[in-house]
């Protein structure tokens, strides 16, 4: 196992045989800066949602990894996502967080673009570049690709990273739960309010692991379970479901990306829930029965929390949220939290979801308060040269998971652990991990598109 | 030497005078302090700039007119 005096990224830091992780990918500097390169500069990332950005010129400043880029749409209607970074001297050309612009002028000297990205100010230009200077050049750098899946804007830098779909593979219909309709009508999500954001002094892989699926740490929970902020007014949520389904582990082993989520039984709805407030109630248990009607055995999926890979958390059911880990450094990462409803809602629904997605998540929301105690103090404590002898332990549950997984007649895809008796497993951790190192050690997307090669092999058989 | 001109505050309609000596009408004002979108209405060095639409630069608004 590695010591303190590792200086990158080698095999060996993650061994998913002994289920032992070195500690120095969480807390080594060279570590981070290869990230940065081989993860952010290559993986599809979350950017923002099309709600956010409803009339042209609109524009919604982000994060691909620690960069600025700007999610706009122009003149036209199209959307499009900039590098937050003038082509002369590199000024940011957006210092605000999000509004509506004609153009994009950097105040340092002046060069000015428009929502389409193309340069159409330059001081001087016929005087000092006496019109010789291509414009057409020397506009934003635009992402490589950029996917709207349900209103969800995704890009990658990486133009032979595979198509967003393709990305996702069998996990689709768990972000389709976050962003469809809870009536299993397509695309009905919209953004509540505005994006929560806020700083925590751990490295950014502490977030993602724990959303990944770490139904180990219920008891850094405790207090919030006490104190009741539930919808219904006890616990952390309306948990009825967990007394008749089966609850999963499910990770999609050549993606990377992970989740819990729960199976009702065949034929079952969901429990009631929303206790004391009759409307919210009411609008969910009717879009439940719509959502049956609509998906079928499909719409017996409970969603919990999940990520996509990198550093997208996915939270569908109690509260409805994404968020995004971005990397502020190896020991900083800047968490940004999205909370949705569906647009159609009754007011009174979006009023109370309002009131208990504030209590729960976000830097004032109790259960996230817990989150950020255990990653900032595990971070801290993992950086000195004795700690960093010593790896993590991730062998919880190794060996036991399936990928026949069937529950009443649905068969779950991917690596499948059942926890409904277990309680627990570290497979969502370890499935983390091992994409993370392969996307460390691959020279480039025709080495991470392992499926396609498997895919050839199939045909070939 | 005359005070600068804040463009900030110019709005379409604004008739203005340019250190070349043309004078245009802003249409648009993104209020960046840096451009303005403006219409030429007179470009004495370059004729066929009239009536054209054009993003001037602030340092070249050296001048607001009045609207006869």
């Amino acid at each position: 196992m590695a010591s303190s005096g590792t200086k990158g990224y080698h095999p060996g830091l993650v061994d998913l045989a002994t289920g032992e992780i070195s500690r120095e990918i969480f807390v080594n500097e060279d570590i981070y800066a290869e990230e940065q390169e081989r993860v952010f500069a290559r993986a599809w990332l979350h950017v923002g949602h099309e709600s956010q950005i409803p009339k042209p010129g609109d524009y919604f400043v982000s994060s691909m990894g620690e960069e600025s880029v700007i999610l706009c749409r122009d003149r036209a209607g199209a959307v499009h996502v900039f590098l937050n970074s003038c082509r002369h001297r590199g000024m940011k050309v957006c210092r605000y967080d999000e509004g509506n612009t004609p153009v994009f002028t950097c105040p340092y000297h002046g060069w000015s673009y428009g929502t389409d990205g193309r340069l159409v100010g330059v001081p001087y230009f016929r005087e000092a570049y006496h019109s010789r200077l291509d414009k057409e050049k020397w506009g934003l750098v635009e992402v490589a690709q950029l996917c709207n899946y349900k209103g969800s804007i995704w890009a990658t830098w990486d133009a032979a990273a595979p198509p967003f779909a393709e990305y996702l593979g069998d996990f689709t219909r768990y972000l389709d739960l976050q962003l469809d309709g809870w009536d299993g009508r397509e695309a009905q999500a919209e953004i509540l309010g505005g994006v929560q954001k806020w700083l925590v002094p751990c490295n950014w892989k502490f977030p993602a692991e724990n959303f990944s699926g770490d139904t180990y740490h219920n008891i850094s929970h405790r207090s919030v379970d006490l104190a009741g902020i539930g919808p219904s007014g006890a616990g952390r949520r309306d948990m009825g479901e967990r007394d008749v389904s089966r609850k999963l582990h499910v990770c999609i082993p050549d993606r990377g990306h992970q989740t819990i989520h729960y199976v009702l039984p065949s034929g079952e709805l969901p429990p009631p829930a929303y206790a004391n407030a009759p409307i919210v109630a009411e609008y969910f248990r009717h879009c439940e029965e719509e959502k049956r009607r609509r998906r079928g055995d499909w719409g017996r999926l409970v969603g919990a929390p999940g990520e996509i890979f990198p550093n997208t958390a996915l939270l569908s059911r109690q509260p409805r949220t994404m968020a995004v880990w971005h990397p502020r450094g190896p020991h900083q990462t800047e968490c940004w939290r999205w909370f949705f409803v569906d647009r159609d809602a009754p007011a009174e629904v979006k009023g109370f979801l309002r009131d208990y997605y504030i209590r729960y998540s976000g830097p004032a929301g109790m259960t996230e308060q817990d989150d950020m105690e255990n990653w900032n103090y595990a971070h801290a404590a993992s950086r000195g040269v004795i700690a960093r002898r010593h790896p993590y332990n991730y062998d919880q549950g190794s060996g036991t998971a399936v990928t026949d997984y069937e529950f009443q007649g649905l068969r779950v895809p991917g690596e499948v652990i059942d926890i409904t008796e277990v309680q627990s497993s570290e497979q969502p951790a370890r499935n983390f991990y091992r994409r993370w190192a392969e996307f460390m050690a691959a020279g480039d997307w025709s080495d991470l598109a392992t499926w396609r090669r498997n895919d050839k092999r199939a045909v070939a058989e | 030497m005359s005070a600068p001109v804040n463009i900030r505050d110019l709005a379409p309609g604004t008739r203005i005078a340019l250190a070349d000596g043309a004078e245009a009408e802003i249409v648009d004002n993104p209020a960046d302090g840096v451009w303005v979108f403006a219409r030429y209405l007179s470009a004495p060095r370059d004729p066929a700039l009239v009536g054209q639409e054009d993003m001037i630069f602030a340092q070249d608004v050296v001048a607001i007119r009045p609207i006869d």
